[in-house]
């Protein structure tokens, strides 16, 4: 098995359209820094020189981020491989504003190597090369396709692992820790769901959509068929009792039945998993308060906004002083003593920062650069040479989307709040590295000359 | 006014006016793109020959298929396969609404779907593989015409 083919037969490709969207992304990324501190200059003018923490940093963070940008265009370019030229300034414009937003929160975060913006300058870089390193070495998509079930045991013998010996946060077990290395493994989780789901339904897809019995008005393929589905709603229910993590379950159901509805293009398998979801959801909400209490908050936040409301209300405030045009780079929030005006701002709440000093315009540019990750994803899938890639580049965008899509709505009270990151946005090493590795596998897939695996063998009774 | 706040005021338009300077330049690839994939001509799917033993036609040829596609040994087949095992009318392909679907035509040595013997009409998926006699086809989507 090839995954790598060597540097011998590299034939540069000029990638026109990347290059010039990169300088735009360049540039924008340079004023916003300069807009960032003319704002601090502005508000240590006007109130004295004590009231904001850091102290001004120059643009080199920037500057380096930039380099890493150009560096990967570079890569790519060389070797000239005809892969999608969207993805790489959309995430580098992504992951831009999210350093901009570490650079202007108080650096001092616990848990944070030199700083939320250096530490979140690491973590970028490390996420560009997983996303270069994959589109450029990538050629075959058979160790992928090929282990589905051996991927799907990995994934859940992590999750269990984390449900056993998971270090609490906040209520939630999520956090793994390994000597001096801790990680998310739900943001790798998703991944490997994808994955899986892909290959099980690229497969199985003609029984699928043939659907064999009837019940009611829904037809359903042979029971066997419907196991896994079952047991991934089954695993989605106990993320949320066991590890407390609604956001994670819901964005792993939500790109569960998205896929389905790609794979088989039959509304009722949407109706009838989201029915359930709803009756699941029902239940934990009575039976476990912690799912309650979010529901709680969601419906009415100004009940206890000094309590449990108070990540919603101050996101609310946010949203509303930023108004049209924001109050600008640098200007918003104050933030006594150095500390986050709002717990976890820089993991599940940066759109508030951004809605706040970017106003509803700098929120919608964001949620349009999803929309541009998606259309990407989707446009791959259309053009794939086969259902199985054509199902994984769908999953990979819809994972990204669906994700942007919960803690968005979270943030501005659209749906229950729910502690995930905003992609290539928020803080967080995990994260960002996750979703450099689903964008180096769009990179990847998105090049058509790559070979699919040779056959398997007729007469053996199928695969 | 200020000039200081004058002066933050026009970067801070200038950053988000460049934001939308992005987008724009990524809409505009984005409908020539979808543009140019609606003018190529609609071509359906093709097949290409994994193995052939009779080596006729050799391996790694492609055959562009039209909505229906009969393949056999006599030369009226669309596609004609010269090996000993298949039939002079061997199996049709005809594609469906959104999906490819093959039908044995009584062949005498059958038609196999990634090792299934076709006993009725089934449907075919991208990447799946068509045995018919001894020779071994792939059924692929066509290559979307180049952006440019």
């Amino acid at each position: 098995m090839s995954v790598v083919v060597g540097p011998g037969g590299l034939r540069p490709r000029l990638r026109r359209r990347e290059l010039g969207l990169l300088v735009l992304v360049a540039l924008a990324l340079l004023v916003g820094w300069f807009s960032l501190e003319l704002g601090r200059r502005l508000a240590d003018g006007s109130a004295g020189p004590a009231t904001t923490g850091p102290a001004a940093a120059g643009p080199e963070r920037i500057l380096v981020y930039l380099a890493a940008l150009f560096v990967a265009h570079g890569s790519l370019s060389l070797s000239g491989r005809p892969s999608d030229e969207i993805l790489l300034p959309t995430v580098g414009l992504l992951g831009g504003l999210g350093l901009l937003v570490m650079e202007r929160l108080p650096q001092t975060m616990a848990g944070s190597l030199g700083g939320l913006a250096a530490s979140q300058l690491v973590w970028l870089l490390v996420a560009l090369t997983a996303m270069t390193g994959l589109g450029v070495l990538v050629r075959s998509d058979a160790w992928l396709r090929l282990y589905k079930y051996t991927w799907a045991s990995v994934g859940i013998g992590l999750l269990l692992l984390t449900f056993a010996v998971g270090i609490e946060t906040n209520g939630a077990r999520l956090t793994l820790q390994v000597g001096p290395f801790a990680g998310q493994p739900s943001e790798f989780l998703k991944i490997i769901l994808v994955v899986f789901l892909a290959g099980y339904l690229a497969e199985y897809r003609p029984l699928l959509v043939a659907g064999v019995w009837r019940l009611g008005p829904l037809r359903l393929p042979p029971i066997p068929y419907l196991a896994p589905m079952v047991v991934l709603w089954a695993l989605a229910l106990a993320i949320v009792v066991v590890q407390r993590d609604l956001g994670t379950a819901l964005l792993y159901f939500l790109t569960f039945l998205g896929l389905l509805y790609v794979a088989t293009a039959r509304l009722g398998y949407v109706v009838g998993g989201a029915l359930l979801f709803v009756a699941g959801a029902a239940v934990a909400a009575r039976l476990f308060p912690h799912v309650a209490a979010r529901i709680a908050v969601w419906l009415d936040p100004f009940a206890d906004a000094q309590g449990a409301g108070y990540q919603v209300v101050q996101a609310l405030y946010a949203f509303g002083r930023g108004g049209l045009l924001g109050t600008g780079l640098g200007a918003g929030l104050p933030s006594p003593e150095g500390r986050l005006p709002i717990p976890a701002l820089h993991t599940d709440f940066p759109l508030a920062v951004i809605g706040e000093e970017l106003g509803l315009v700098g929120v919608v540019a964001v949620l349009a650069c999803y929309l541009v990750l998606i259309e990407r994803g989707l446009r791959i899938a259309a053009t794939a040479a086969d259902d199985f890639r054509a199902l994984l580049a769908a999953g990979l965008a819809l994972v990204v989307a669906v994700q942007a899509a919960v803690i968005a709505g979270g943030n501005l009270k659209v749906i229950p709040l729910t502690g995930i990151t905003l992609p290539f946005v928020s803080y967080g090493g995990s994260s960002l590295l996750a979703n450099g590795v689903i964008a180096g596998l769009l990179l990847a897939i998105s090049d058509r000359s790559i070979r699919l695996p040779t056959a398997r063998r007729p007469g053996r009774g199928g695969r | 006014m200020d000039p200081a706040l004058a002066a933050a005021w026009l970067v801070r338009l200038t950053f988000l006016a460049l934001l939308y300077l992005f987008l724009a330049a990524v809409a505009r690839i984005l409908l020539r793109d979808l543009r140019a994939a609606a003018r190529a001509a609609p071509e359906l799917g093709r097949l290409v020959v994994v193995e052939a033993p009779a080596g006729q036609p050799p391996a790694g040829s492609q055959f562009p298929l039209g909505a229906v596609t009969t393949l056999g040994r006599d030369v009226n087949n669309a596609i004609v396969l010269e090996d000993p095992f298949v039939s002079s009318r061997h199996a049709v392909l005809s594609f469906r609404g959104r999906t490819w679907y093959v039908e044995d035509l009584g062949s005498t040595n059958g038609t196999y779907v990634n090792g299934i013997r076709v006993e009725a009409v089934v449907p075919v998926g991208w990447g799946d593989e068509l045995q018919v006699g001894g020779v071994r086809l792939r059924l692929e989507r066509a290559e979307p015409r180049a952006e440019r």
